[in-house]
C-alpha cells in the first residue's frame, strides 16, 4: 500500500493547544505536545496497542469513564486532562496494583537505574501499599534461553514480549501460560526461546523480568557511556548504541532508525560484540617465522609488508565486507597507484560488467528500506533475508501484516517468508538466469511456464509500486534479465518502487562505490585495463601469475567459493599480507604478515547501506593493545612500498574519496551525521555515471541457459549462508550454542529414498571430495535438490564446486 | 556629602587612640594587659594540648571515618550485593563496583549478585557518608578511624578485603555527654 496521507488536527491537553496527526494515539500526541503520560505496555513499534497495563488513563471531556490514552485515537477538538484528581487517583491505584506481586529487588535487578517501573512508581505512585498478603513466588532467575534470563516475579504482564514473538518476529514461541493471577510468560511447551531476534524482548520489557545473560550484572547505567555506532556484521547495517564501561563494550542496544532497522536488532548483532574482547582476537601484528605465526613489532610487520613492492603488477587484493569506504578506497589506491595492479575485488557473487553494475545501481532504480513496507508488491528474489540481512525479514513481515503488501518469493531454497507469501515459486539452484529470462519473457507477454506467468501477472496487477529485493548471490549471469524486468515494470519511474540489492558483504555497496572492484575505480569510473575478479585472482595465483595477495578483513578459504583453489592460491603466493581480527584457517596456514584489524566499535569511517544511505562509524572504544586504525596501516604499507597517500586522519581519507566519487559531491561528515544520508535521494545523484536513470548496457540478455540435468541418484546442490556463519559468532562465548554446523537440507522424498532420518549424519560427496553433515528433512525443499551451508568453520560447502552431490550414509 | 543618602547603613568606626605620649603608653601596656588577663585566667584550667600520635582525640559516635564493609554475623555472607548504589550516590566518584553472580557452589553474598570488585579511592573520598545513606543493605558504614595516610597514592585505594577486614580500632570514642 502506498504511504497514507495524513491530516493534522488540533486538540487541547491540560489546557495546552496540541497539533497532532489524525489517527495518532492520544499518548503520542501528548508526547509531541510535551505532556508526559506514564505507560508500560504501549509500544508503537509493536503495532496496534493492547491496553493491558492501564497506566496511561486520562480524562476526556464528554466521556464519563477514564480512557487509556495509548489506545484512543485523537479527534479534532478533543479536550483531555491528565492531571486531575481522578486521574491521579487512578494512577496511584494502578502503580499499587502492579506492585502487588512485584518483588522490589531493585538492588540486585539488572534493570535498576533504567527501569520504567522504578521511574513511574517514583513519579506517579503513592509510595505505599496496602498489600500485606504473601506475593507469588517463582524459581528465579531462570534461563528462558541461553541468552535471556527470566524472572517471573518481576513481570507485570504487559504483553510486550509476547506481542513481539507473535506479531513482529512471528516465531510464535512466547505465550502467556495459565490465566488470571497465575498468568506467566513462557514458551508454549517449555523449550528454550531460541529465535534469531529473541534479544529484542530484553530491550522491550519495561521491568527487569527479561534480562540479557551475557550482560548479567556487568554494569549499572551510571557506570556506562553510550556510543552510537553501526553494526557491520551484515548488510542491514542496523544503528546500534554500544554500552561502554571501562573501554569495553558491555552490550549492544538498538538505536532506533525508522528508515534502517525500525528499532530491532538480530541476535548476531546484539550478542556478537563479545568477540571484541576475547583472547582469540588478534591484537598484535603477526609474522610467519619458520612455519608458525609469531608476534612481531609494527615496524617489522610493515617492513615485511613492504615486500609487496617486489611484486609490482602481480598483486591481487580482496576486501571483506566489514571494510569501510575509506579503507576500500585507500586499498584500491595502494593497489592501482602503488603496486600497478587492478586485481582488486570485494564482490562475493562473481564479476559484474561495469555498465551493468552501473545500470543496476542507478539512483532512480534504488528502492529504500521503508519502500518495502509501503509497496504494493515485494518480490524476494534469490535470497533469504533472514540469513542475508535479517532486519529486512522483519520489514517484509511488517509490510505484509500491517500494510497488506503482497509478497512473492522466488528462490531455489525454501524461505522463512514462504508462509507470508501470496505466491511462491522455486527454481533449481544454478538456474537463476534461466528463471529470470523466463520471467522476463512472461512479463513481455511471451511464452513461459505457468508459474512464471502467474508471478508476472501478480507483479503487474496488484499495483505499480513493486520492490524487488535481490541478493548478490543470484549470480552475475542473471543480472541482464533482472535489469530488463525492472525496465518492463517501470521501476525507475516511481519513487516507491525499485530494486534493493542485498550484497554479500556488509558494506558491499560502499566498497563498489569506493572502487574496490577490478573494472571500475571510485564512483564506477571505468578503468583502462580491467583487472581480475576474485575467482580469476585465485586461478592466477594458483598458476603463479599473481605472486602476492593482500587480504583485507577477509579469508577467501572461508568466505569464497572453491576452497581448494584458494588453498592452492594462498600456498603458491610468495607473500600474503592480511588484516584480520580472527585467525581463520586460511590465514593460520598461509598468511605471512597479519595486521590486527579493528572491530566496528573501534573504526572511524563511512559505510553505505544497500539502499544508498551513507552511514558513519564512530570510534566507541580505544583500540585494544596494539591494534591500529585500518586506514593508517594502509597508509603505512603504501609508504613502505614507496607511495605517499597524503592521509593523516580518517577524514582526510574521506575527503579524497569524496573528490573521487562525483555523486558524493557536497557531502560532509556532519551532514551524514548520526542518522546517515541516502545519496540516491540527493540532487547530486544526477552525476552518477550514465545518469540517474538506468542505461541498458550493450550486452545481450542471458540466453536463459538452464542448469544441467542430474544424473542418476544425485542431488542438485544449492548453498546458503546461515545467519550464524561468521567468525565473530564462533568466538563469542554467549553464542556458542548457535554456531552454525553443517546440515544437509533435503526433501522428505529424497530422505525416504536414501533411507535417511532427520538428524542423522550423512556423507556428501562430489568429485572425490566429501564432507559430513546432519540430515535436515524439510518439506519445502523440492525433490532432487539439497542445500548445504557455506561460509561456516567446519565442513563448509565452499569446498564443493560441482552442481551435483552424492549423498550416502557414512 | 555623598551623592546618595546611605540611610541607616552608616557604620561607625572605632579608631585607635590618636598618636601622643600618653596614648602611646596606653597602647603598649593597657591593651597588652587586657590580653594577658584572658591568658592567665585559663591557667587554672590546665593544658589542653593533645600529644598526638601518642594520645588521640576521641570522636563522636557519628564521626565519619574510614569505611567498613559488613558481613552477616550468623552466615558470614557479605551484606553487599554489588548494586552500585553507593557508587551512584558518591559525589566524589571514588567507589568502583564490579558485580558478579553468586552460584550455589560459590556463594559470597546473600542476594543474587555480589561485588567481585569493591574499591574506594580514599584519597578522593570527602567523607560525606552518602554511600552509607544510599546502601539498601547497611553493608557499608563509616567507621571511626581517621588515620589513613600512606606513602603512595595507590595504597590509598582500599579494596574489598581491606574494607571487610576487622578494622584496628585505634580511635577512642567520646563517652556519653563528654
Ligand atoms: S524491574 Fe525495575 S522495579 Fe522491578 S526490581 Fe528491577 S529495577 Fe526494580
Ligand atoms: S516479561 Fe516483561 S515484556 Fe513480557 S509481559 Fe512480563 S513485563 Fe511485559
Ligand atoms: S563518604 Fe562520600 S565521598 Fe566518600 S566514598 Fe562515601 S559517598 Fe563517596
Ligand atoms: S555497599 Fe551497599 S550500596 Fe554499595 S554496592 Fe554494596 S550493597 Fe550496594
Ligand atoms: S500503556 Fe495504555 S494500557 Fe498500557
Amino acid at each position: 500500500m502506498p504511504r497514507p496521507e495524513h491530516k493534522t488536527i488540533q486538540l487541547t491537553i491540560d489546557g495546552r493547544e496540541v497539533t497532532a496527526r489524525e489517527g495518532m494515539m492520544l499518548l503520542d500526541a501528548a508526547k509531541h505536545g510535551d505532556i508526559e503520560i506514564p505507560y508500560f505496555c504501549y509500544q508503537p513499534k509493536l503495532g496496534n496497542p493492547v491496553g493491558a497495563c492501564r497506566m496511561c488513563l486520562v480524562e476526556i471531556e464528554g466521556i464519563p469513564k477514564l480512557q487509556t490514552s495509548c489506545s484512543t485515537p485523537v479527534k479534532d477538538g478533543m479536550v483531555v486532562h491528565t492531571e486531575t484528581d481522578r486521574v491521579r487517583h487512578a494512577q496511584n491505584a494502578i502503580v499499587e496494583f502492579l506492585l502487588v506481586n512485584h518483588p522490589l529487588d531493585c538492588p540486585v535487578c539488572d534493570k535498576g537505574g533504567e527501569c520504567p517501573l522504578q521511574d513511574i512508581t517514583f513519579g506517579w505512585g503513592l509510595g505505599r501499599s496496602r498489600f500485606i498478603e504473601p506475593k507469588r513466588h517463582f524459581v528465579k532467575p531462570l534461563a528462558l534461553s541461553p541468552l535471556i534470563a527470566i524472572d517471573r516475579e518481576r513481570c507485570i504482564l504487559c504483553y510486550r514480549c509476547v506481542r513481539f514473538s507473535q506479531e513482529i518476529s512471528e516465531d510464535y514461541q512466547l505465550v502467556f501460560a495459565e490465566r488470571g493471577a497465575d498468568t506467566l510468560v513462557a514458551t508454549h511447551d517449555g523449550h528454550p526461546y531460541v529465535a534469531p531476534f529473541s534479544g529484542n524482548i530484553v530491550e522491550l520489557c519495561p521491568v527487569g523480568a527479561l534480562t540479557s545473560r551475557p550482560y548479567r550484572f556487568r554494569a549499572r547505567p551510571w557506570d556506562n557511556e553510550g556510543a552510537g555506532g553501526i553494526c557491520t556484521l551484515c548488510p542491514s547495517q542496523c544503528n546500534v548504541e554500544l554500552t561502554v564501561r571501562d573501554e569495553k563494550v558491555m552490550r549492544v542496544l538498538a538505536r532506533d532508525h525508522p528508515e534502517v532497522d525500525d528499532g530491532w536488532l538480530c541476535d548476531k548483532g546484539r550478542f556478537a560484540y563479545q568477540s571484541i574482547h576475547v583472547d582469540e582476537r588478534i591484537t598484535a601484528p603477526l609474522a610467519r617465522d619458520g612455519g608458525s605465526l609469531r608476534e612481531v613489532s609494527w615496524e617489522r610487520a610493515l617492513e615485511l609488508a613492504g615486500g609487496l613492492a617486489r611484486h609490482k603488477g602481480h598483486v591481487g587484493a580482496l576486501v571483506g565486507g566489514q571494510a569501510t569506504n575509506e579503507e576500500g578506497f585507500l586499498l584500491q589506491r595502494l593497489l592501482r597507484e602503488g603496486l600497478g595492479s587492478n586485481d582488486i575485488d570485494s564482490r562475493g557473487g562473481g564479476p559484474v560488467d561495469v555498465e551493468l553494475a552501473r545500470a543496476l545501481a542507478a539512483p532512480s532504480l534504488q528502492a529504500s528500506v521503508p519502500d518495502i513496507e509501503f509497496a504494493h508488491t515485494v518480490l524476494v528474489l534469490g535470497c533469504e533475508p533472514l540469513d542475508d540481512a535479517p532486519i529486512i525479514d522483519l520489514w517484509i513481515r511488517k509490510g505484509v501484516r500491517r500494510r497488506g503488501v503482497q509478497l512473492a518469493v522466488a528462490s531455489s531454497r525454501p524461505s522463512a517468508l514462504d508462509v507470508n507469501a501470496t505466491f511462491t515459486v522455486r527454481y533449481p539452484p544454478g538456474a537463476e538466469a534461466g528463471f529470470l529470462a523466463e520471467l522476463d519473457a512472461a512479463l513481455a507477454g511471451g511464452d513461459a511456464p505457468q508459474d512464471r506467468r502467474e508471478l508476472a501477472s501478480l507483479l503487474r496487477e496488484v499495483g505499480e509500486d513493486v520492490v524487488i529485493l535481490w541478493g548478490e548471490r543470484l549470480g552475475a549471469q542473471a543480472l541482464p534479465a533482472l535489469l530488463s524486468i525492472a525496465g518492463r515494470l517501470g521501476l525507475a519511474d516511481r519513487p516507491g518502487a525499485g530494486l534493493l540489492e542485498i550484497p554479500c558483504g556488509a558494506n558491499g555497496r560502499g566498497l563498489r562505490e569506493a572502487g574496490a572492484v577490478p573494472d571500475a575505480g571510485p564512483g564506477y569510473r571505468a578503468v583502462d585495463a580491467p583487472g581480475r575478479g576474485a575467482a580469476e585472482i585465485a586461478g592466477a595465483a594458483a598458476d603463479g601469475d599473481v605472486h602476492a595477495l593482500y587480504l583485507f578483513q577477509t579469508d577467501p578459504v572461508r568466505e569464497l567459493p572453491d576452497r581448494g583453489l584458494w588453498e592452492q592460491a594462498l600456498h603458491r603466493a610468495s607473500l600474503v599480507v592480511a588484516h584480520a581480527s580472527v585467525l581463520t584457517e586460511g590465514l593460520r596456514e598461509h598468511a605471512n604478515v597479519i595486521f590486527p584489524a579493528e572491530s566496528y566499535a573501534e573504526k572511524e569511517g563511512t559505510i553505505v547501506h544497500p539502499d544508498g544511505r551513507l552511514q558513519r562509524l564512530r570510534q566507541a572504544i580505544a583500540h585494544p593493545e596494539q591494534v591500529r586504525a585500518g586506514w593508517s596501516v594502509l597508509v603505512d604499507v603504501a609508504r613502505a612500498v614507496g607511495q605517499e597517500m597524503d592521509v593523516l586522519t580518517s577524514s582526510m581519507a574521506f575527503a579524497q574519496l569524496l573528490a573521487a566519487v562525483p555523486f558524493y559531491e557536497g557531502l560532509t561528515l556532519e551532514a551524514i551525521g548520526g542518522r546517515g544520508l541516502r545519496w540516491p535521494a540527493r540532487e547530486q545523484a544526477r552525476a552518477f555515471p550514465g545518469g540517474a536513470r538506468p542505461q541498458a548496457p550493450g550486452s545481450e540478455a542471458s540466453d536463459g541457459r538452464d542448469a544441467p540435468a542430474a544424473s542418476d541418484g544425485q542431488l542438485r546442490l544449492g548453498t546458503y549462508r546461515p545467519i550464524w556463519a561468521a567468525p565473530e559468532v564462533e568466538i563469542s562465548p554467549a553464542l556458542h550454542f548457535a554456531v552454525a554446523e553443517q546440515q544437509l537440507e533435503l526433501s522428505p522424498r529424497d530422505a525416504a529414498r536414501l533411507g535417511l532420518g532427520h538428524g542423522e549424519t550423512v556423507v556428501v560427496a562430489q568429485n572425490g571430495k566429501q564432507l559430513r553433515a546432519k540430515a535436515a528433512v524439510r518439506t519445502g525443499v523440492p525433490p532432487g535438490t539439497a542445500f548445504l551451508a557455506e561460509g561456516i568453520a567446519a565442513q563448509s560447502a565452499n569446498a564443493l564446486t560441482e552442481p551435483f552431490v552424492e549423498v550416502r550414509k557414512p | 556629602m555623598s551623592p546618595y543618602d546611605p540611610g541607616e547603613d552608616v557604620i561607625e568606626v572605632i579608631r585607635a587612640p590618636a598618636p601622643g605620649p600618653i596614648r602611646g603608653a596606653y597602647r603598649v601596656f593597657g591593651e597588652t594587659l587586657r590580653g594577658l588577663k584572658t591568658t592567665f585566667a585559663r591557667i587554672v584550667e590546665g593544658p589542653t594540648t593533645i600529644q598526638y600520635p601518642e594520645e588521640k582525640t576521641p570522636v563522636y559516635p557519628r564521626f565519619r571515618g574510614r569505611h567498613k564493609l559488613h558481613r552477616f554475623e550468623d552466615t558470614g555472607l557479605e551484606k553487599c550485593v554489588g548494586c552500585s548504589l553507593c557508587a551512584a550516590a558518591c559525589p566524589a566518584d571514588c567507589i568502583r563496583v564490579v558485580a558478579a553472580e553468586n552460584t550455589p557452589e560459590h556463594r559470597i553474598s546473600a542476594g543474587e549478585r555480589y561485588a567481585a570488585v569493591y574499591e574506594i579511592n580514599i584519597s578522593r573520598c570527602i567523607f560525606c557518608g552518602y554511600c552509607e545513606v544510599a546502601c539498601p543493605f547497611d553493608a557499608i558504614t563509616m567507621g571511626h578511624d581517621y588515620e589513613m595516610s600512606d606513602y603512595t597514592r595507590s595504597d590509598l585505594i582500599f579494596t574489598k578485603e581491606m574494607l571487610l577486614a576487622e578494622p584496628i580500632e585505634r580511635t577512642p570514642l567520646r563517652a556519653e555527654g563528654e
